[in-house]
């Protein structure tokens, strides 16, 4: 070893890493909540009875789960905004936290589809058939008999892409989103020493989401995303 | 054709150059991850009292980031311990060290997937426990693992990306490089992002389609 | 007439559950000897201890005059003869599982061969040799090439007999052979095993098959709660059984 470990750097910079976990944080949540909320739309179009649409839903959600999350964020930060502008002849630049919302929350939900899909489509045709004899309507059907059980099965499948998302989240640093990674590189470089910070990240990100994913498997197994 | 079309076609050959390096740094990787992963596996099942480093090693590899730790075995490893000397060998070590983890819970799975049975009718004839193991048990659990095998190598595929980042001259790096020389990322990017969504998509159902061919063979 | 098979005092618990209570039964070479009893009475275990696939708590196991050399923990429990040893011992001893385990990712004669040519070392052109007889002699020749899961289940059955003939075995050992079989399928696995009987093939069947027990055995162990409870020739045994037991098992399974 031709450095020690020096834990002062963490302590002096502590500041800008503490920010840089917030940024995390934040394009965290703000790309969990797109992807939900689009997962959510795209399992219903998927699930829907129109065929065209189904079908239409199955390739958007295909399309997400096949695109690297680093092309996504590329793309979404470098395209996207010329696409935008030459739409709506007005040009513009994302900021790179919208860029990064909006890949991995688009490239998520994707994932979280599946997961809602596989949630529902669990929940065994006799409970439907049985609230359909019972002169239940279909959205009562769905709403009072499938959604409950559906969401019992999904949560720690929707848990643990969760945690897949959080660790794509440590990405967004190559669109010079100043999250934790990118501030761990800035300080490298201005300390002339990578070996710590490096380290420290890899050790510390490894043991946060070693808790959390022991946490989900706790709570119930679920097949991970690997990311 | 505009400009932008001519020059793409002009910086095909290094296109080409790039989709070389992201072949080989895939398939570097993910065999060195299947090999490290079985190992892992062994030590998991088999190790006694060193079982817990296998598991330290799994959950490592399964619960850190990709890209934390490409940056980690890029740029920190050469002070850790003297190696990797260049960042190919860090990029497909990262890979590698990431899908070993997952490869080793995946043949474990296979393995203790395979009933007892299977074993005690080979024990049974007076075949010795590494033969059984070799001859029954393995074939078996290869079969049965072949899918999460095709779901980990698109995921190899899709982290291969990321080495550009530390400047492993890959198709990704190859289309930043000509984005920033034309100042002009739309078409370029686009396409190479086309291409790898039609890449994976390509090898994901082609491998589950041969996958799903292997195994009907033997029913 | 010298044992084939000689077992003594065999004594096998699971933690602290006794499931063998101190067995011991001599099988003479050409013999069938036929082991009754309800579920749970220990009849696998005993079965499984004379493979090896078990190890017996305490207790002999000798064969062809030579006791099997168990190590010793040092608890004093026994442990597993050297794996040489244990390996010899089972390529002379056959077994037919319940579930059959034929391996699925070999075709019927790759079953069959896999052990001839792994364990026997013949060469593969004496290992088919062989694994076709054995095919033969069980009726299933004409299903060599197919894998086992396009077989029925007496028919999986059968194979697996034949795969543990090729061995060319001293004895063979049938733990309940045809019990998870539909009713129907029993039969064609029965009539191969009377034929095995009549050829003079040393064998000891675990089985609820009462008609095939009386018919073919030599001897009959009823087994209760691991001892053994009823012992004697199917004659007597099902015509005049002395232990009360035994009389009500018989009653309700021979009808």
């Amino acid at each position: 070893m031709s450095e020690t470990f020096d834990l002062s750097l963490f302590w002096e910079y502590r500041l800008v890493l503490w920010r840089g976990l917030e940024v995390n944080a934040l394009v965290f949540v703000l790309s969990l909540v797109l992807g939900l909320v689009l997962g959510l739309v795209a399992c219903l179009v998927r699930l829907a009875p129109w065929k065209g649409l189904a079908r239409a839903g199955g390739a958007y959600v295909e399309l997400c789960r096949a695109t690297p999350e680093y092309v996504a964020l590329i793309w979404f930060h470098n395209v996207a905004p010329f696409l935008v502008g030459w739409a709506t002849g007005i040009r513009i630049n994302f900021n790179p936290i919208v860029s990064a919302t909006l890949a991995l929350g688009i490239v998520a939900s994707g994932y979280f589809a599946e997961s809602f899909r596989a949630g529902i489509q669990a929940v065994p045709r006799g409970h439907v058939e049985a609230a359909r004899a019972l002169g239940m309507g279909s959205m009562l059907t769905f709403v009072r008999i499938v959604l409950p059980q559906a969401f019992r099965t999904m949560t720690p499948e929707l848990m643990s892409q969760s945690i897949g998302l959080l660790k794509t989240s440590t990405l967004v640093s190559v669109i010079a989103v100043p999250d934790i990674m990118y501030q761990v590189q800035m300080v490298s470089q201005q300390e002339m020493k990578a070996m710590p910070l490096y380290t420290g990240a890899a050790i510390s990100f490894f043991v946060l989401i070693f808790v959390l994913t022991s946490l989900v498997e706790r709570a119930g197994l679920g097949t991970r995303r690997e990311a | 054709m505009d400009f932008l079309t001519r020059a793409i076609i002009a910086n095909i050959p290094n296109l080409l150059a790039g989709i070389r390096v992201t072949t080989e740094i895939c398939l570097i990787s993910f065999a060195v991850a299947a090999a490290a992963g079985f190992v892992v596996c062994l030590l998991r099942l088999y190790g006694g009292p060193l079982r817990w480093l296998a598991r330290l090693w799994i959950d490592f590899g399964r619960n850190t980031p990709i890209f934390v730790q490409l940056m980690w075995v890029s740029y920190a490893w050469i002070d850790l311990i003297g190696w990797p000397k260049d960042f190919f060998t860090a990029a497909w070590i990262a890979l590698a060290l990431q899908s070993s983890g997952y490869l080793a819970e995946t043949f474990r799975a296979g393995i203790e997937g395979v009933d007892r049975g299977q074993v005690e009718a080979a024990r049974s004839l007076g075949m010795g426990g590494v033969t059984a193991f070799r001859r029954i048990v393995l074939p078996q659990a290869l079969l049965a693992m072949a899918p999460s095998f095709v779901n980990q190598f698109v995921v190899v595929v899709k982290c291969s990306t990321l080495v550009s980042v530390v400047t492993v001259p890959d198709l990704m790096y190859q289309a930043l490089r000509l984005a920033s020389i034309w100042n002009d990322p739309v078409e370029i990017l686009s396409l190479v992002a086309l291409l790898y969504i039609v890449f994976i998509l390509a090898i994901a159902s082609g491998l589950k389609r041969a996958c799903d061919r292997l195994r009907a063979s033997f029913a | 007439m010298d044992a084939l098979l000689r077992v003594v005092d065999l004594q096998k618990s699971f933690g602290d559950t006794p499931v063998l209570k101190g067995i011991s039964f001599d099988l003479p070479k050409g013999t069938v000897l036929s082991i009754i009893g309800a579920s749970g009475s220990g009849k696998s275990t005993l079965l499984r201890c004379v493979n090896l696939l078990e190890i017996p708590s305490a207790g002999e196991i000798h064969f062809r005059g030579a006791p099997v050399e168990f190590r010793k923990s040092h608890d004093g429990s026994l442990r597993l003869p050297a794996a040489a040893a244990a390996n010899t011992l089972r390529r002379r001893i056959g077994m037919v599982f319940q579930q059959f385990n034929l391996w699925p990712h070999m075709t019927v004669e790759g079953n069959v061969m896999e052990a001839p040519r792994r364990v026997a070392g013949l060469t593969k052109a004496e290992a088919r040799d062989k694994a076709r007889a054995y095919l033969d002699k069980v009726g299933l020749l004409l299903f060599a090439g197919r894998y086992p899961a396009r077989l029925s289940g007496g028919q999986q059955q059968r194979v697996a007999i034949a795969r543990a003939l090729a061995m060319e075995p001293d004895i063979l050992l049938f733990d309940e052979a045809t019990s998870s079989l539909d009713p129907e399928l029993t039969g064609e696995v029965l009539k191969v095993m009377r034929t095995l009987a009549a050829e003079g093939t040393t064998m000891i069947v675990v089985t609820h098959e009462m008609a095939f027990a009386r018919d073919v055995s030599d001897r009959i162990l009823f087994l209760h709660d691991g001892a053994i409870e009823e012992d004697g020739p199917p004659a007597r045994v099902f015509a005049q059984p002395q232990s009360e037991r035994c009389r009500r098992f018989l009653t309700e399974f021979v009808r």
